[in-house]
């Protein structure tokens, strides 16, 4: 006998024993999909609606013809569980195993390809036969920085999800370090659920979620209460907090597109109030929030009356200097020079605009950039004393910054010339005449003046 | 001829004068005037047709130092040489001959740059023979450099891929067999070129789960999706009979075995391809970069779903529903092109991804994700736009495949969708008949069911097609778009499947039953639709009466001069029309109104039989 047919053998027996002994694991209990536990797991834990899986799998056709296996490919196969990804037996099944956990799952058409079939290898009406390995699975990473981790207790329905400023009902309970600290149904408007004492992570996640969605989200100190922590709740500064949410329902806020241009105008005159508010207290994330709309609805606005676009620009640079001491606050410097160059496109000679930018120059160690900002400033009012401290302050930033260059490059120059000087005594002066070929040829395509420059590098 | 003689044993003598006094020299001694005077002595040795000589000058043991240091200033002269000699001239092999010498024996670095600089320069016709001439020399100068080998891999790649984009690419079998600028040849040339890189990009990474030339990697990465882009989106690439070895198709496999060999087939195909280009400072880069691996993902995914290329590698337990949904980015990507070879790999990937899928099997929140509802428009846009005709038909024929696989509720929101969006009466009518279809599907359903015929649940949810859902959808359908000033003749299509769409419901659906709600609803299509459609009728026939009338009359007087303006299609002026062919499209027109106006009686008299029954 050779192998494969051992194999086709053993893959006729094990098909037979399921369809003989296999326990029914389909909610319509109509024998769609059966499954033997080959291996029990290891742990008691079973993967979570959403939840990264990873498998290791191999399927066989009614006549033990195998047609896929993850192990010919070398490695795992990943999915989201739960969410329509993979055949229905396969959700089915796979929210079933353990950790660790070896099974097989016998697959009736219904469950798989049905009558279509998949070309080239799944033919029509097939019964699929499958071994699987559960090796892992972990909740899901909402933003891929580890910051908040979703993991789905009951699915929602279809796809669509609340959107920012969209407002949401929601029941929500707050744990942390094991003992409950909120419990509340809650009505309010995705990015203002500080005005419920609800974290940021939890607005974030909600724009994941789908109606009637229940689930557990694992909130870092940067989406949780941050370094102020919560004095209400006795929450003490960068505390880890769990949240179960279950997103009764929502109603879609409009987009950009759906409104006109004299509801944008009053909408933004609402939020940019909204966005002090929350400045003021120090929450700046909720705040970039609500001066955020006001640029997504008026940057692109056209056809505007004069009137109105006075209004609009009035609002946007608001909106853009606001923006920008937001993100000088949470240390992300490349944006608030970014809002701080939006500004200045409006109104050239913004005292403000300049100003901020000059800081969030110099705290990017541009120094000569700052500096330029700052004396700007000064042109503009020669009485900004603040101004006036800030250039003495890249003076002197500049003098120490070069110093400590010059430090560290007399360092280097050192290694350099002794490697060189290395090297040089291995291949004598070859390059440097096919280098004055080059010149004295003029040769001038990028390349030569690549490698010219290559060789000080 | 005497003089022409004395010159180019002048160039040799020059040449061996150069020679002799560079024999002599440490190799640090070479000055830069020997260079340029090699150079030009060489140089004219070739041009006058004397490559025996410089071989043998190359060729020779002692000069070994001298071609070492400046052989590589002859690259650009013997190229051109090769390039104009004729294959069996004895001369060319001479110089191939040089041109391998050269290889053998000069400095890597310069070697290098002088063989990239002739591939840089080359254009037109000549840019496939240069390459396909370099190719093998260039691979041996990368495997002798010592440092950034990666990058000049990428250099080279990059640039042999850039000199081949403006080249047109053979599209038809004979064209494909004729390869005239020998690009099909030259493509699969470049990735045998490649081949040897890619094994050691394979080898590090047998040897440790890291890559550990990530560089090489990437740069042979980029090349890859270069050639997704093209020249293999605009290639065709079907069967063909009688081609056995198709040149795209085996560039394409090639291709697709580098990024397999590589790990970088899967998670191109699958995952969501981000973090790992270089992030650029600059937006617009970035924004370029990823339109490009749109383009380059799109094709990759045709290749496989379409042409089954590396299918067996593939996972081959993802639903069918998800896989149409994440090709559905690729669809759009291809759908919104104008040129056929692209259309119609947009077509043929959606076809694909539809064929895989049961009818009924689509759940209707799959119209949540955006692409499933502008695709289907951009559909629409090439059935009505698109000049070539083969494509407008499958347009067509996809569409209604996209239709049958939804459940019913999905049918309902995109019929909803396409009548709102199309602008277009055919289309209109197309859905309209679609709409009858499936109401004829929910009746019948009903009956059996009534009889207590036993029938699939999936297939048919019949609340869409029948009462209150249904009266919302008719809403749409049976009215005038623009009241009784609509125009029939532009709108005849629509007007039509509306007609025949109310003519069903009255004679399938009694009074009694109401099961479509039409009868219930039946003042308002009276004051939406029939009545503006008779008064419209009756204008336009009023109208296209007179017109014909004084046509005729126009006719008897001027004879002559009846051109009143002139129609140019694209640029080109249409033949004018005669008022003889003038009055063959008004009495058509007439006949158009005729036949809307039988309709329309019919469905009247239905109407007002089936009430006096019931009363």
């Amino acid at each position: 006998m050779t192998t494969d047919e051992a194999t086709k053998n053993e893959g006729e027996v094990q098909a037979a024993a399921l369809a003989e002994r296999g326990e029914d694991i389909t909610p319509a209990q109509d024998r769609g999909v059966l499954k033997i536990i080959k291996r029990p797991g290891n742990e008691d834990e079973s993967p979570m609606i959403g939840d990264k899986v990873y498998v290791h799998y191999k399927g066989k056709l009614a006549n033990g013809k195998k047609f896929d296996s993850s192990r010919d490919r070398n490695e795992p196969f990943i999915f989201s569980l739960g969410k329509g990804q993979v055949i229905k037996a396969w959700d089915i099944g796979v929210a079933t195993m353990k950790k660790g956990e070896i099974c097989y799952l016998l697959c009736k058409p219904e469950y798989a390809y049905g009558s279509a079939g998949s070309a080239p290898k799944i033919p029509s009406n097939a019964t699929l036969f499958f071994e699987v390995e559960l090796l892992d699975f972990k909740g899901e990473d909402l933003f891929e920085d580890g910051g908040i981790i979703r993991r789905i207790k009951r699915k929602g329905e279809g796809y669509s999800n609340p959107n920012e400023g969209a407002t949401v009902e929601i029941h929500l309970e707050g744990f942390c370090g094991g003992t409950r600290f909120d419990c509340k149904d809650v009505k309010f408007v995705v990015g203002e659920g500080e005005d419920h004492d609800i974290p940021i992570g939890i607005d974030k996640a909600l724009e994941k979620m789908q109606r009637g969605e229940h689930c557990i989200l694992y909130l870092g100190p940067r989406y949780g209460f941050g370094e102020a922590g919560k004095p209400k709740y006795g929450i003490q500064a960068n505390a880890e907090l769990v949240y179960e949410v279950t997103l009764k329902s929502f109603e879609k806020a409009k987009e950009s597109w759906e409104m006109d241009t004299k509801e944008k105008l009053e909408q933004a005159a609402i939020v940019k109030e909204k966005g002090t508010m929350y400045f003021k207290e120090g929450k700046y994330l909720q705040a970039v929030i609500q001066y955020g709309k006001i640029v997504s609805w008026l940057e692109m606005e056209y056809g505007l009356s004069e009137k109105e676009s006075k209004a609009s620009d009035s609002f946007l640079l608001a909106a853009f200097l606001n923006l920008a001491m937001c993100y000088l606050k949470l240390r992300e410097y490349t944006k608030a020079v970014e809002c701080c160059d939006k500004a200045l496109g409006l109104d050239q000679d913004n005292e403000k605009g300049l100003y901020r930018r000059g800081e969030a120059r110099l705290l990017m160690n541009e120094f000569e950039l700052a500096k330029c900002d700052f004396q700007k400033v000064l042109e503009v009012n020669p009485q900004n004393k603040a101004a006036k401290s800030q250039i003495s302050v890249c003076q002197k930033k500049t003098k120490e910054h070069n110093e400590r260059d010059r430090r560290i490059y007399a360092n280097m120059f050192k290694k350099f010339a002794e490697r060189d000087a290395k090297e040089a005594a291995s291949k004598i002066g070859i390059e440097k005449e096919a280098e004055k070929a080059a010149c004295e040829k003029g040769l001038k395509t990028p390349e030569s003046e690549g490698r010219e420059s290559e060789g000080h590098v | 001829m005497p003089e022409e003689q004395s010159q180019t044993i002048m160039a040799i003598d020059e040449l061996q004068a150069i020679i002799q006094r560079c024999q002599i020299l440490e190799e640090a001694d070479f000055r830069g005037e020997d260079f340029n005077l090699f150079q030009v002595a060489g140089q004219k040795c070739l041009e006058d047709g004397y490559a025996a000589q410089l071989l043998e000058v190359v060729q020779n043991e002692k000069n070994k130092v001298i071609i070492k240091n400046m052989g590589w200033n002859l690259i650009c002269p013997l190229v051109r040489c090769i390039l104009v000699y004729k294959q069996e001239d004895d001369k060319r092999e001479h110089c191939l001959k040089i041109l391998d010498q050269l290889v053998q024996l000069c400095n890597a670095k310069e070697l290098f740059l002088g063989l990239l600089e002739q591939i840089e320069q080359t254009s037109g016709e000549q840019v496939c023979q240069t390459v396909m001439l370099l190719l093998q020399p260039l691979q041996t100068v990368l495997f002798k450099l010592q440092n950034k080998k990666a990058y000049s891999v990428g250099l080279s790649l990059a640039m042999i891929m850039n000199q081949l984009t403006p080249l047109p690419v053979p599209y038809t079998k004979q064209q494909m067999q004729e390869d005239k600028l020998g690009l099909c040849q030259c493509c699969n040339a470049v990735v045998d070129f490649a081949k040897p890189f890619v094994n050691e990009v394979v080898k590090s990474m047998e040897k440790s789960s890291e890559c550990s030339d990530m560089e090489l990697k990437e740069e042979l990465l980029k090349f890859c999706m270069k050639s997704l882009k093209y020249p293999l989106l605009t290639a065709q690439l079907e069967q063909l009979e009688s081609i056995e070895d198709h040149p795209f198709r085996r560039f394409a496999t090639e291709i697709i075995g580098i990024l397999w060999d590589m790990r970088e087939f899967i998670p191109l195909v699958f995952l969501h391809h981000k973090g790992r280009s270089p992030s650029w400072e600059n937006e617009e880069f970035e924004d370029i970069e990823r339109k490009n691996s749109a383009d380059s993902l799109a094709c990759l995914a045709y290749l496989m779903f379409v042409h089954c290329f590396g299918i067996d590698c593939f996972p081959m337990v993802f639903s069918p529903s998800y896989l149409l949904q994440r090709n559905m980015t690729h669809i759009e990507v291809l759908l919104k092109r104008t040129e056929e070879s692209v259309l119609s790999k947009g077509l043929d990937l959606f076809e694909s991804s539809l064929l895989r899928m049961e009818d009924n099997s689509l759940l209707h929140q799959y119209l949540e994700f955006s692409d499933f509802i502008t695709v289907p428009q951009n559909l629409v846009k090439v059935m009505t736009l698109c000049p070539i005709e083969h494509l407008r038909k499958k347009s067509l024929n996809i569409l209604q495949l996209f239709i049958n696989k939804f459940d019913a509720e999905g049918k309902y929101t995109l019929f909803r969708c396409l009548l709102k969006t199309s602008n277009h009466a055919g289309v209109e009518g197309y859905i309209i008949q679609n709409i009858k279809d499936q109401i004829h599907l929910s009746l019948t359903h009903l009956r059996s069911k009534a009889r207590n015929v036993c029938c699939d649940m999936k297939v048919c949810d019949n609340s869409w097609f029948t009462g209150h859902h249904l009266i919302s959808l008719l809403d749409l359908v049976l009215l005038l778009p623009e009241g009784a000033e609509t125009d029939l003749l532009q709108n005849s299509d629509r007007i039509m499947a509306s007609l025949n769409l109310l003519r069903y419901l009255i004679i399938k659906d009694s009074e009694y039953n109401n099961q479509t709600g039409v009868w219930t609803m039946l003042a308002k299509i009276e004051q939406n639709f029939l009545k503006p459609l008779h008064v419209g009728l009756n204008m336009s026939k009023a109208h296209y009466e007179a017109e014909i009338k004084n046509k005729k009359e126009n006719r008897r007087e001027a004879h002559n001069s009846n051109t009143v303006c002139s129609v140019t299609v694209s640029g080109e002026k249409m033949p004018v029309m005669t008022t003889e062919m003038q009055l063959q499209v008004l009495h058509s027109a007439l006949f158009t109104f005729d036949l809307i106006e039988s309709v329309l009686a019919r469905v009247e008299e239905l109407i007002e039989v089936k009430i006096k029954a019931v009363t």
